[in-house]
This record gives C-alpha cells, sequence and structure tokens, in this order.
C-alpha cells in the first residue's frame, strides 16, 4: 500500500474514534454519581480494587497508579491495588481453579466492605471479570464496571452498582474510552474531598 | 466546605467553579457534570489535531516497522508509571492480537521485577530499559518508548542505547517533545500537544493503536 493511502488510512482510523469518544459526555451523569460514590468509600477508609483481563490488565494497573500517585501535585494518595501484579498468585489460581476465578478468590481475601471493586472489560463479557464483581457485591463493596461493545452480561448485571459501557464494538477503540472514562473517574472524585460535608454516609446520594 | 477556600492549583485552578464552597450535592454533582462534558470535546479535538499532524509520518513508521518485522525484528516497549501500562499494552497488541490479524514478537521492558529491581539497585534507576536492551535488542529490531514528558531519563538512556545498536526507535511524549525532541536518538517521535497528562495518555493509546493497525496493512502490502 502506497504510503499515500496508508496516510489516509490513519486519518480514517482517528476519525472512526469520534463517536465513542464524544458519547463519553452523554455518561455525565453517571460519571459524577460514581465518582461521588467512590470518594464516600475512600472517605470511610476503603480501598479500590481493580481487575481485568488481557489488555485490560494494563488499565487495571493504570488505574491502581493513577490513585496511589497523583500526577497532578498536591492531591492526596489514595489507596488502590490492581489485581492483575502477583503472578504467583494468578497463575496458581488458573491452574487449581480455572482462570475465571482469579479475581474473585483474590477479592473473596483482600476485599473489605468498605472498598470498591472496579473491573474492566473491553467487551463485557470477561467470566473471570463478572466473577470478581458478583463476589464483590457480596461482600459489600461498591461495584463500579468498565465495558464496551454490546453490552454484555457485565453492563447488565445486578451485581453492579455504576457501569460504563464505551459505545464501540471495536476493543481498541473501547480501551481508548476506558482510559479517558478513568481518568476521569480519578480526578473528579476527588473534587469530593473539597467538600467534606457531602462524604458524610447520611448524606442520600 | 465554605470558609477556608483551597489554594488554587492543579484540578482548582482548572476549574475554579468546583471550589466555590459549595455545600450542597446538587450544585457539585451538576459541576461535575459539566467537568466531564468538557472533557470530552477536548479529547476529541486533540486527536483530530494529531490526526492531522502525523497521518504521513505514521504512515512511514507502520512502513519501517513492517520491514523490520519481516526480517525477524522484535519489538522492546519502555515507560515510567502509566507509560509502563502503555508499554505492557503495546507488546500485547503486537503480540496477542485480535484473531485475524498478524502475531509479532514484542515484549515490555516493565514486566520482569526481578530485572528491574537489581539493575535499579546495583546500577541506578536510569539504566533500567538501556541495560535491558543491550542484553536483548540487536539490530534491525524495534524499540518503542512512552514518556508523557519527554523528559524520563530511563527513557532517553533506553532510546540512546536503542539507538547506538542500529534499532528502530519510535517515541512518544506530550507538552513539546521535551528532551526527546532534542535527542536525536528517536526515528519516529510522536508529541501529543497538551500540558495534562492524562489527555496526553489518551491520545498517545489512540495513536499506538492506529500505528499498530498500519503496520498490519503495511506488512500485508511488503
Amino acid at each position: 500500500m502506497a504510503l499515500d493511502l496508508q496516510s489516509a488510512a490513519a486519518v480514517a482510523a482517528f476519525a472512526r474514534r469520534v463517536p465513542a469518544a464524544a458519547a463519553v459526555a452523554d455518561d455525565a451523569a453517571r460519571v459524577a454519581t460514581a465518582c461521588h460514590d467512590m470518594a464516600v468509600r475512600f472517605h470511610r477508609g476503603g480501598k479500590l480494587l481493580v481487575f481485568g483481563t488481557g489488555a485490560a490488565a494494563t488499565d487495571a494497573q493504570h488505574l491502581a497508579v493513577e490513585f496511589v500517585h497523583p500526577v497532578i501535585v498536591g492531591k492526596r494518595a489514595l489507596p488502590a491495588v490492581s489485581l492483575t501484579n502477583d503472578v504467583a498468585t494468578l497463575t496458581g489460581v488458573a491452574a487449581r481453579d480455572g482462570v475465571g476465578e482469579a479475581f474473585a478468590r483474590q477479592l473473596q481475601l483482600l476485599g473489605d466492605p468498605a472498598d470498591i471493586a472496579l473491573g474492566v472489560s473491553a467487551d463485557a463479557d470477561s467470566p473471570s471479570v463478572l466473577r470478581g464483581l458478583q463476589v464483590a457485591h457480596e461482600r459489600g463493596l461498591l461495584t463500579v464496571a468498565l465495558a464496551g461493545g454490546h453490552a454484555g452480561a457485565i453492563a447488565h448485571s445486578p451485581a453492579v452498582d455504576h457501569a460504563f459501557v464505551a459505545r464501540s464494538e471495536d476493543a481498541l477503540v473501547v480501551k481508548e474510552v476506558h482510559v479517558t472514562t478513568y481518568h476521569v473517574l480519578w480526578e473528579l472524585v476527588h473534587v469530593f474531598f473539597e467538600h467534606p460535608n457531602l462524604l458524610d454516609e447520611t448524606v442520600p446520594a | 466546605m465554605t470558609s477556608d477556600a483551597p489554594v488554587a492549583s492543579g484540578v482548582e485552578s482548572l476549574y475554579p467553579f468546583l471550589y466555590a464552597g459549595t455545600s450542597d450535592l446538587a450544585p457539585v454533582l451538576a459541576a461535575v457534570r459539566r467537568s466531564t462534558v468538557e472533557k470530552a470535546t477536548e479529547i476529541v479535538a486533540l486527536r483530530e489535531t494529531m490526526a492531522q499532524r502525523y497521518a504521513g509520518q505514521l504512515a512511514g513508521c507502520a512502513h519501517a516497522l513492517a520491514v523490520a518485522f519481516a526480517g525477524g525484528g522484535r519489538l522492546f516497549t519502555f515507560g515510567n508509571g502509566g507509560s509502563s501500562t502503555d508499554a505492557q499494552a503495546v507488546a500485547q497488541l503486537f503480540l496477542d492480537p485480535e484473531p485475524g490479524t498478524r502475531a509479532l514478537p514484542a515484549v515490555a521492558l516493565t514486566g520482569d521485577v526481578a530485572v528491574l529491581t537489581a539493575l535499579a539497585n546495583d546500577v541506578g534507576f536510569e539504566v533500567v530499559f538501556a541495560r535491558q536492551l543491550a542484553a536483548f535488542g540487536r539490530r534491525g529490531d524495534i524499540a518503542v518508548g512512552l514518556s508523557t514528558s519527554g523528559g524520563s531519563a530511563n527513557v532517553l538512556r533506553g532510546f540512546e542505547e536503542a539507538s547506538r545498536r542500529g534499532m528502530v526507535t519510535v517515541g512518544f511524549a506530550g507538552y513539546d517533545g521535551g528532551r526527546m525532541a532534542a535527542a536525536g536518538t528517536i526515528e519516529h517521535l510522536f508529541v501529543v500537544p497538551s500540558s495534562s497528562v492524562h489527555r496526553i495518555q489518551e491520545v498517545q493509546t489512540t495513536t499506538y493503536h492506529v500505528l499498530w493497525e498500519l503496520t498490519q496493512h503495511a506488512l500485508a502490502d511488503l
């Protein structure tokens, strides 16, 4: 393919992202409510537990570092852990109980009721992410899901308190929307810390 | 918070309306909603700028990567913090793409904690990527480094080593490209013209996704 055709393909590839990226604005009300709920959990001493498979595992790690080591100087560090890092545990659970239990098993032991569980799945069908969110919900954690594609099982699960579904069937575009969404979630959680009266548990969400 | 207004910095300086001492939930939620809408608009515009600025260079870079892979080259990726997760995402995308596309050899240099901590402890953190590239890298391999500031010392050292070894060098930076733009060791450099670390990372993600797509096209046409 000639370079000018490839240049045109590049322009087309960027343009293909626009509808899904612009649609993040449609989730603004959901983002605001989720950020408030997350801020309440952190205020109560909860921590964030993040998980995903494949490319979403890198998003889980990105999310964790975002909260633990903020890029904006002066923002407080918040406790967040990616459940994708411990290769010994991951491969141990996968070999014994199947990869579907990889996150659920960790959440059963590491998750406290005040915590937040955040699962990332580009296609919204990842069995291990869904299992993790279900176990987290049973244990009383706040559950947040970043999903995509056809809004599969995770987006519709009653175990998920806040679901954000990227409007694309392309897993790469979904990931890009997820990066924007979790950056916004991180930034706007901090807004609520400037209003501690809004973090009182008696305030209705 | 009603009387002690925080010193304007960071988020506060960007969104002063959020810090006006509001005490009720509804107006804060409304302000947060507006902030999300603004960010969605900003990211769409920034990607449009990148498409206009770099379409031709992405095409040229994809051709160079295709030639390197066809010649037996392997891809090595590196970065710090959030950019380390991008380095891993780039390697994962090339190595384990969706069915129907071509899987290619790629390794993230941030994955082996034993190697990273050994090098950092024994020598210094600035060599953690350069030493691995010295051990693994060959002429015809590819080095992809990411830094939002363009100034990460270990990323710059990595590019020095990769360039010295005759690898194809690809960089992703933000702001004005920083020291990565001036280094002279990076053949293909994509700079996201923003001062927001978050928007830079979001557009870098799209840019390496597009580069992967073009590389698949280029390999099919070699």
